[in-house]
């Protein structure tokens, strides 16, 4: 009987402990220890600007795909002339607003798995300026052999996320849910 | 001792059916060898060094990253790429869900063996010898360890290559597998030594902190 109420105050200790610990911890923590929504992946888009304006030209890559230094490299009016070779230039508004997004949502600022990958990854180092380019999404694409990425015309490039992860749009790249184009049913080094 | 054999069996049977579950879900018979070296990424690693490609991964770009092609990338306003999968349905079944559904399991075994512990004012009044097994206690919590191996087990299958030595401590999957095998660990080490003990032996304090620290683990990755 002793031992069971030690338990039972041992357990509201840590609880407390716990409860004061994540009320001196940020809201975003907070969020995420209470949720049993799955946030395993990269937070998705939600902004309609961001995504219009990103996925205008390309894939709106998730913010959370890289760290807040790269996007304060990338987004700004003088990067944006030449955003890959590629005249880019927004509107002072829109730019401030899309930086803005993406700096407040980046990898180091998200708690979603995929996104603290990320950012653990590349918090010393150079800043990555491509998403293509982060050893964790190297890694996770040397398995595919040349021919099913840039060989093949159903994706061409890795830089084409939702080619082949096809819950790319919400934000979820599980292996599960990867369909490469003419190599259905691939599965890595489970078929070799 | 008949209980011992019969909760064998079942973990036995227990992981047979999860293994026959992966190779039916995969549709293919799992090879079980673990990459050796680098160049085991590379499904074919000759023709990938003939295109110069660079097995170290730090610091440089390995042969197929996208380099944002011109052809790739300049699109332009209105030029977006449209997804192939539509149409396509993740299985509802792989190795990696298996993975997630018995570290679930495992914990809620867990739960359910620490409820069915016998109370300590009653067991101190028996004068029987203490039952190592045979109880509902006792079967539950070999099926947890048993459950427990089954979840590190299948998490070092399908999720290998989310483990690397040069990822700093924190990252996420690699608390993630610590803290789990951790976990799996404790549960063996309290029931072993329960099992092995004729008087009552306090094991519930690391069989409870094994599960707590497989719940932790499962949340940094959920």
């Amino acid at each position: 009987m002793m031992q069971t109420k030690s338990k039972v105050a041992a357990l509201l200790a840590i609880a407390l402990s716990v409860s004061c610990a994540c009320a001196l911890a940020e809201e975003d923590f907070m969020d995420w220890l209470l949720t049993f929504q799955r946030q395993k992946n990269v937070k998705p888009v939600t902004d309609k600007l961001y995504q219009e304006e990103c996925g205008g030209c390309h894939f709106a890559y998730q913010p959370g795909l890289l760290p807040a230094k790269s996007w304060e490299v990338l987004l700004n009016a003088k990067a944006l002339r030449k955003h890959f070779g590629v005249n880019a230039e927004l509107d002072e508004d829109t730019l401030k607003f899309i930086h803005d997004y993406a700096v407040e949502n980046a990898a180091d600022k998200s708690w979603y798995k995929r996104s603290r990958k990320i950012a653990v990854a590349t918090e010393d180092g150079p800043t990555p300026l491509r998403i293509t380019e982060l050893r964790y999404i190297s890694r996770k694409h040397q398995v595919i052999p040349e021919k099913m990425i840039k060989g093949n015309k159903g994706v061409k490039s890795l830089s084409f996320c939702d080619k082949c992860h096809t819950q790319a749009e919400q934000g979820v790249y599980d292996a599960d849910t990867v369909n490469i184009p003419n190599y259905p049913n691939w599965d890595g080094w489970f078929n070799k | 001792m008949e209980w011992t054999f019969r909760v064998a069996n079942i973990a036995a049977g227990i992981c047979l059916a999860v293994f026959s579950g992966l190779v039916h879900a995969d549709d293919a018979a799992a090879n079980l060898a673990l990459p050796t070296a680098a160049s085991f990424y590379a499904k074919d690693f000759q023709s990938l060094k003939s295109h110069g490609f660079d097995p170290q991964p730090v610091g440089s770009r390995p042969y197929l990253l996208a380099t944002n092609e011109d052809d790739a990338l300049l699109g332009g306003p209105g030029v977006t790429t449209a997804s192939s999968g539509t149409g396509f349905k993740p299985p509802w079944m792989s190795g990696r869900k298996a993975h997630q559904y018995l570290g679930l399991s495992t914990v809620a075994l867990a739960g359910l063996t620490m409820l069915a512990a016998p109370d300590d004012a009653e067991g101190a009044s028996q004068t029987a010898p203490r039952q190592t097994s045979g109880t509902t206690h006792t079967r539950l919590a070999r099926a947890t360890a048993a459950m427990a191996v089954a979840t590190v087990m299948t998490g070092l299958i399908y999720h290998w290559d989310d483990i690397h030595w040069e990822d700093p401590f924190t990252d996420p999957d690699k608390m993630h597998a610590r803290l789990a095998a951790a976990g799996a660990l404790m549960m063996l080490y309290a029931v072993n030594k329960s099992a092995h003990s004729s008087v009552p032996t306090s094991h519930s304090g690391v069989a409870e902190l094994g599960a707590a620290a497989m719940l932790v683990a499962i949340k940094l990755t959920w």
